[in-house]
């Protein structure tokens, strides 16, 4: 595969100009390995988000069905030791969350009484945690889940919303879809109330059908995503509900349906807010609230797919084949 | 305390820190994603880790965690310290929000930065009012949809007030663009929530004018249509009895203009129970060749799925709902 790419490449006149018709799998899937055996510095901005990076490679190669390379135990391991653990209920430090930690840079050893110290565990670390397990067919039921539901009421505030540490940071719908996702994937809803929660997102559908971030702000693809995402989730809304016919007591469908039409561009992609400009992320975003609600079929498929693969960078070059042999 | 010049200068150098043990950080066996630190980097993480395992809260600490800050804005935890830090020193925090916006200049899509520039101005109460309000409008005026910058400025607003002017300056930022989206929804937010105007009711009629003016100068804008609509939120009855509304939408058809939007506000109204006048049809028949459908939402449907062929999926599949999905 790789003398391909080789023989590929050096006959290329400008290798980051191509009109890409296809996807390249291979190449992303080495991309995505290299990023996965070893990031450069100037990722160091972003380390404390770590375990997030892991989980992006790692749902990466999945998707491309190159898992074959990953040593799961291994994954397993490393992630699991970024757990704020605690043996039982009774070893939980009164206010405070027991999730995953995002980085070794913010994890430090029990203390001399074997006491969880400087514990700045994460909602966004945990969730992407138990979905990077997940995705290794780790057994969820070796670690004390109780924990991390048991300890995750207490980042919910009286809202709805969720703080993502309680260390305390900042409250938006991110942090609800993280505590949902996170309660989905434990199949254990102890951890959050789902009626404020759901009193929070419906606050956050704007005056245009689409979610702000926060009540009152703009309606944005990641906000959508998170609103629509979580309410599915809980059970607020029923699944494909555009085919069915039905209509939502919790949100406006009929309006969020329209504004999110309104963000495919005339380049073909998505954008994140009305009169913006398109980002592949969108396509997730936006493409992925149509998906839950059955309206991907609206989607001008052509279009979209020539806006993504005009992003398909050409930047990752046979010599870096010698990483790992992805 | 030392200047950002001697930055360079690593903190193993430094007689004042050598009775501080570096904490490396343990990323332990088999690491996913390892970062390749540069060495400034990870010799300052070291001492940070160091300093907060220890739980000194001094004057060295402050200018640590600043240092840190610089090269790894995005650490919650060193931003937590930090504020426990301020708050054992019983700091200036009127400089802190100084600091913060030095900071801003070069990481101003930062969530910590803004988290901590609230909590600055939740301690200092309505004195931070008129500074922040400031702020964010200094952000704006490089990146007048700066969404961290409007998310702070609402809270400000909400927390601390200041409402008076904030009308007029989204009438500022909609005159040097009409199309900024951002500045839309402001106003909404103004409209609906200032405690000096009444609230939307009472605000309607005027803001129904404000939208018609915009509408017309460039129909090809999303955002005042749907600011129009969204002053009818709830009060579909008064949206098809407005006959303002309706005018506009003919106007607009009747200019040859783009009129994806009129269609779909027309599509709408229709939905709403609005009783289209003969000159409706006319001026929807005249946009087309093709045989009329039966009725003339359905006809609207057709034609933009001819002339938004984008969103054509949509266009049908509302034709065939027609008229059922009333909001």
């Amino acid at each position: 595969m790789s003398s391909e790419s080789e023989s590929e490449c050096e006959s290329e006149p400008n290798p980051l100009i191509w009109a890409d018709s296809e996807f390249d799998r291979e190449r992303h899937v080495r991309f995505v390995g290299m990023m996965y055996e070893y990031l450069p510095c100037h990722y160091q901005t972003q380390e404390i988000n770590t375990l997030t990076l892991a989980y992006f490679a790692l749902s990466s190669l999945d998707i491309l069905g190159a898992m074959n390379h990953i040593n799961k135990d291994a994954v397993a391991d490393w992630t699991l030791s970024f757990l704020a653990h605690a043996q039982n209920e009774n070893e939980m430090t009164v206010g405070e969350f027991h999730g995953f930690h995002g980085s070794k840079s913010s994890q430090f050893p029990p203390n001399l009484d074997g006491v969880l110290f400087r514990n700045g565990s994460h909602l966004a670390s945990t969730y992407c945690a138990l979905a990077i397990l997940k995705i290794i067919g780790y057994d969820l039921s070796l670690i004390n889940l109780k924990a991390i539901t048991k300890s995750m009421k207490i980042l919910q505030q009286h809202d709805g919303s969720f703080m993502p540490t309680h260390i305390r940071a900042e409250t938006d719908l991110r942090f609800v879809y993280c505590a949902a996702a996170i309660s989905y994937m434990l199949d254990d809803w102890s951890g959050m109330d789902k009626e404020t929660t759901k009193e929070y997102i419906r606050n956050c559908q704007s005056y245009d059908g689409g979610f702000g971030l926060h009540p009152g702000l703009e309606s944005h693809g990641g906000g959508t995503y998170c609103a629509v995402a979580s309410l599915r989730l809980m059970g607020f809304l029923e699944e494909n509900i555009l085919s069915k016919g039905t209509s939502s007591s919790v949100i406006n469908v009929a309006l969020l349906l329209d504004w999110l039409m309104k963000r495919q561009a005339e380049d073909g992609g998505f954008q994140g807010r009305s009169n913006k400009a398109s980002d592949t992320c969108y396509g997730f975003w936006v493409g992925g609230v149509l998906k839950i609600l059955g309206g991907s079929k609206f989607i001008h498929k052509e279009a979209l797919q020539k806006y993504l693969l005009s992003c398909q960078s050409k930047a990752v070059t046979s010599s870096d084949s010698d990483h790992g042999g992805w | 305390m030392e200047s950002d010049t001697d930055q360079s200068i690593p903190l193993s150098n430094r007689p004042e820190w050598s009775d501080i043990v570096p904490l490396p950080q343990d990323d332990g066996p088999n690491p996913v994603v390892p970062i390749a630190y540069t060495d400034e980097f990870r010799e300052t993480m070291s001492y940070f880790r160091a300093v907060y395992v220890a739980d000194e809260k001094s004057p060295r600490s402050l200018w640590l965690t600043e240092r840190t800050i610089r090269l790894n804005p995005g650490n919650y935890t060193v931003w937590h310290f930090r504020r426990l830090v301020l708050e054992a020193l019983d700091a200036d925090l009127l400089s802190e929000l100084d600091f913060v916006g030095n900071i801003a200049k070069s990481n101003s899509k930062n969530y910590q930065i803004w988290h901590h520039r609230r909590w600055l101005a939740e301690k200092l109460g309505a004195a931070a009012m008129s500074k922040e309000l400031e702020f964010t409008k200094k952000i704006l005026s490089t990146d007048a949809k700066h969404y961290h910058a409007w998310s702070h400025r609402q809270w400000v607003l909400q927390a601390l007030g200041g409402w008076e002017d904030e009308l007029d300056y989204c009438h500022v930022l909609l005159t040097d663009d009409i199309f900024n989206n951002s500045a839309w929804n402001q106003r909404y937010f103004v409209v609906t929530r200032s405690p000096h105007l009444g609230g939307l009711k009472a605000m309607r009629d005027s803001e129904v004018d404000y939208s018609i003016k915009a509408i017309l100068a460039y129909p090809e804008n999303e955002s005042p249509w749907r600011y129009l609509q969204g002053l009818f939120k709830d009060a579909a009855k008064s949206l098809i009895s407005d006959p303002r509304i309706s005018s506009m939408c003919l106007e607009v058809l009747l200019g040859k203009r783009f009129c994806v939007f009129a269609l779909d506000m027309l599509l709408d109204l229709i939905t709403y129970g609005f009783q289209p006048t003969p000159e409706f049809n006319d001026a929807v028949n005249a946009l087309h060749t093709h045989e009329s459908d039966s009725s003339l939402g359905e006809t609207i449907c057709s034609i933009l799925e001819s002339i938004d062929p984008l969103r054509a999926n949509y266009w049908a599949w509302r034709k065939t709902k027609f008229p059922a999905l009333a909001g």
